[in-house]
């Protein structure tokens, strides 16, 4: 737009917009030859309050989604009307995430922000550092619930007293820790291993460090997405082999297995919550074992299928949830080919399920649970099936801490 | 609400001056008014009743002074009631908590909290309607006849959370009759948004700086970064209180009002006092008129002077929040404003100016640590990690990551908080037309690029506080 067509827009509105404002004086001001100056004063407030006035006519014109496929999560509803919830204050607030939620070009606001910020140089953006080589990685927050983890687990683990299963516990580090290389230079860095360590001592359960495995493997193959705060197949291998060690088992070799690529251009939470929407996104790749006779059930949806995949995922924003159809209370795998009797009950979150394609191999039956989810007691279920012969507690350190599912354990 | 929000923003600011604008000049009160109400309820829809009575009574007050206040007698009786109610009621919602700690720690009993939620605004609003009242009884204000004209003033919205503290005095004239113009409202709205890129751009940032150096552990900060904290956490309650005013200010502009200016770029003062008559001056000067010189001020002698400024300065740290710790920080400010009086005031001035900022500076800084800490145990390991006692390093790796981060706005905070900014104007009113039209388009492009801006932080925000809920 040139400055003269501005200029004109700039008089007409104005000498409308002008007469309804002069209330009392202004008239003289009318008449007084306006310079350059401020018409284009008059035209940046114009800008200005057509921003304010365009941003909410469109908000109410817009169509609403419901489903935010960048951020990955389902975005505020309208609230609902209620003398109680006016009185408290909470109508007023879900209208707030409401409006935060369905403003116009939202998408586009996010990514200004990021850019904004990645430009001035800052290199830690809601909660993920920039890192280096293409990786975005999830910072650890300060862990505020060790000590009440720990004796959590602590009771979960009296409560199997006398039970035959053998108990274990593998806390995972996060790409934060064993990446820690790549973070951008100078960021701080709080020791996951660390409280790690304290759970462990308070819980008094067999501990299952596969920290030693991650670190030995993670020059060779990539551990973690770059988009997403999993672990990748990779990673699940290495914990896999940490597990084997310390159950007594024969890790399978991955040549034994076939791989192939399910999903490409994954991109995952990290890269949602990072606002930062221009990159790459990460390959999954997943195994299987062709010796394996599977049957896995799903308590809850009673779905039952011969697969760990649900590669439908591989097509959706969220693919990691091919892994174990995403969420489910309970699941249980029965493998006939399994070179044991061996029963095991597995209490874990999300970075469990690319691991169970390693575990289904040893066992004969493996009882999936998310505590999140299931409500029932994981220890009475255990000692109502006596065949249960090992327990693996399995959680990602960066979760672990406002997880609120390990509360449901006992 | 707060005013850096987006339901604000672009909801019901608009919708409030639309309607301003276009209704005629005797219903432009009721549409304020009714906006302010719904300002008020939205956070606190229970404690609207509060603003009801506390307005009612002074009105009432203000009336029977007047019908039967023949004499100076008669209406102090009525200022009394006034002054007497206002503080009780500001007394039993925002002290009576603290009340009961107090005395439980001193004679260990066990009374129970009231657990009252503090009403916004309203160590703000009762400190308004006592101007009234004492204005008043001092035959400087005419009484207010209409109850709805009085509670439009006190329940402003512009001014009704945080400031500043707007007299009855000043608006009054205004109140009836306001002129409304082209000018106002784009001063106004520059104002405005000025106000809103400070409190969103900067005080946030620099509270999200604060924030992450504050959380770290004992030990973890070296003395440089508690003291890049401590900078922080004054930059953010600077840009935060003073963008609060500017929006005020701005809105007021925009309705047709003059609002007192409330700070004076404080972070540039040289001495102590120098502060105190740049930082929140609707409040300092408040208590100069209405407690500092009824005591007498300084012309009764060294002693009751120095018993003048402790009172002062103990009610200013209380009225900024219901701890030990405020209270701490206001007798600190009366003990160096009566030593920079009585003892090094003099000599001070004969330092170079640079000495005097630094001076100046150090203690504003290191009273906002204190102001910030409401638990003592914690101020005491804040100040170790500043004094490097804490066995901490004088330098770490962490403060450049900080640094590096926060690059971007703690520059440009330091620059603002010094008069740079009147300045440029200044340089730019004496250009010629040429220049003159130039700066005027870069600060179009300015206006509309940090509005942008501002509304991506603003629609993903995570982090807006609101730092005044304790006053």
């Amino acid at each position: 737009m040139s400055i003269d067509i501005v200029n004109g827009i700039s008089n007409a509105v104005n000498y409308n917009i002008g007469q309804k404002w002069m209330e009392g004086t202004g008239e003289q001001r009318m008449k007084e030859q306006e310079t350059g100056e401020k018409k284009i004063r008059t035209l940046t407030a114009l800008l200005l309050m057509g921003i304010t006035l365009l941003l909410p006519v469109l908000f109410l014109a817009m169509d609403k989604k419901e489903f935010s496929e960048n951020e990955n999560r389902y975005l505020a509803k309208f609230p609902i009307w209620g003398l109680e919830r006016i009185k408290e204050g909470e109508y007023m607030e879900d209208l707030e995430s409401y409006l935060a939620d369905h403003f116009p070009f939202r998408d586009f606001f996010m990514e200004m922000k990021t850019k904004a910020e990645m430009w001035t140089g800052k290199k830690e953006i809601n909660g993920i550092y920039m890192a280096k080589d293409g990786y975005l990685i999830e910072e650890y927050e300060k862990p505020e619930n060790t000590e009440r983890i720990g004796q959590i687990l602590k009771t979960f683990a009296q409560e199997l007293e006398g039970q035959n299963a053998e108990l274990r516990l593998m806390l995972v580090p996060t790409a934060v820790s064993v990446y820690r290389e790549k973070l951008p230079d100078y960021a701080p860095v709080r020791n996951q291993m660390e409280t790690a360590r304290m759970i462990y001592e308070i819980s008094g359960i067999e501990p299952v460090d596969c920290s030693g495995d991650l670190e030995a493997q993670k020059e060779k193959v990539e551990l973690y997405y770059r988009t997403d705060h999993h672990w990748t197949t990779m990673g699940a291998y290495a914990g896999y082999q940490a597990y084997c060690r310390a159950a007594g088992l024969e890790a399978v070799a991955l040549e034994e297995m076939t791989s192939r690529t399910a999903a490409e251009d994954f991109r995952g939470t990290v890269y949602s919550k990072s606002g930062d929407y221009g990159r790459k996104g990460d390959e999954i790749i997943i195994y299987t074992n062709p010796s394996d006779k599977l049957k896995v059930e799903y308590a809850d949806t009673g779905e039952v299928t011969d697969s760990l995949y649900n590669l439908e995922y591989a097509d959706m924003k969220d693919k990691y949830s091919l892994f174990l159809d995403n969420l489910h209370s309970l699941i249980e795998i029965t493998n006939e080919t399994a070179d044991s009797d061996r029963e095991l009950v597995l209490i874990k979150d999300s970075y469990a399920n690319s691991m169970v394609p390693f575990l289904v191999h040893h066992y004969k039956r493996i009882y999936v649970f998310d505590t999140r989810y299931y409500k029932q007691g994981v220890s009475s279920f255990i000692k109502e099936h006596p065949g249960v012969t090992d327990v693996l507690l399995l959680y990602n350190m960066n979760t672990l801490d406002s997880d609120l599912g390990i509360r449901g354990v006992y | 609400m707060v005013f850096s929000s987006i339901p604000f923003l672009f909801f019901f600011l608009p919708l409030c001056l639309i309607l301003y604008y276009t209704v005629p000049g005797r219903w432009k009160n009721m549409v304020l008014l009714l906006f302010s109400l719904i300002f008020y309820a939205w956070g606190e829809p229970v404690y609207i009743l509060l603003m009801f009575f506390a307005t009612a009574v002074d009105y009432c007050n203000g009336r029977l002074m007047e019908k039967f206040g023949k004499t100076q007698g008669k209406r102090r009786f009525f200022l009394v009631c006034s002054v007497a109610i206002n503080l009780s009621v500001l007394a039993f919602f925002k002290y009576a908590d603290f009340l009961i700690a107090t005395l439980n720690g001193l004679f260990s009993l066990q009374l129970k909290p009231l657990g009252l939620g503090l009403p916004v605004g309203i160590s703000f609003f009762t400190f308004q309607t006592m101007s009234y009242s004492i204005d008043l009884y001092r035959r400087q204000v005419p009484v207010e006849k209409s109850y709805l004209n009085y509670l439009t003033y006190v329940s402003m919205f512009p001014q009704l959370v945080a400031g500043p503290i707007v007299r009855y005095s000043t608006v009054n004239e205004e109140l009836q009759e306001r002129k409304i113009g082209k000018e106002g409202i784009e001063e106004g709205l520059f104002r405005f948004m000025q106000g809103l890129f400070k409190k969103v751009l900067i005080a946030n940032q620099a509270g999200a700086l604060w924030e992450e150096i504050r959380a770290l552990e004992a030990g973890q900060a070296s003395v440089a970064t508690a003291w890049l904290g401590a900078a922080a956490f004054t930059l953010q309650l600077y840009f935060d209180f003073s963008a609060y005013s500017d929006m005020a200010i701005g809105m007021g502009r925009m309705l047709g009002f003059h609002f007192p200016e409330n700070f004076n770029y404080p972070l540039s003062s040289v001495s102590v006092t120098d502060f105190w008559r740049r930082w929140h001056i609707s409040l300092s000067t408040w208590f100069r008129d209405y407690v500092y010189i009824p005591l007498g001020g300084n012309r009764k002698g060294t002693a009751k002077h120095l018993r003048n400024m402790l009172i002062v300065w103990f009610l200013t740290g209380l009225w900024h929040g219901a701890a030990w710790n405020f209270v701490l920080w206001g007798l600190y400010y009366g003990v160096l404003l009566a030593l920079e009086k009585y003892v090094w005031g003099r000599a001070l001035e004969s330092l170079p100016k640079a000495v005097r900022h630094l001076y100046a500076l150090l203690i504003v800084v290191v009273g906002f640590v204190i102001f910030v800490f409401d638990d003592m145990e914690a101020l005491g390991v804040y100040f170790r990690a500043m004094a490097g006692c804490a066995g901490n390093s004088l330098w770490g790796t962490e403060c450049l990551w900080y640094l590096q981060n926060y690059m971007a706005v703690l520059l440009p905070a330091v620059l603002l908080a010094f008069p740079l900014y009147p300045w440029v104007k200044e340089k730019i009113r004496t250009m010629g037309s040429r220049g003159r039209t130039a700066a005027a388009l870069v600060s179009m492009a300015g206006y509309v690029l940090l509005f942008l801006v501002t509304v991506a932080f603003l629609v993903n925000d995570t982090y807006n506080p609101f730092l005044y809920f304790r006053f």
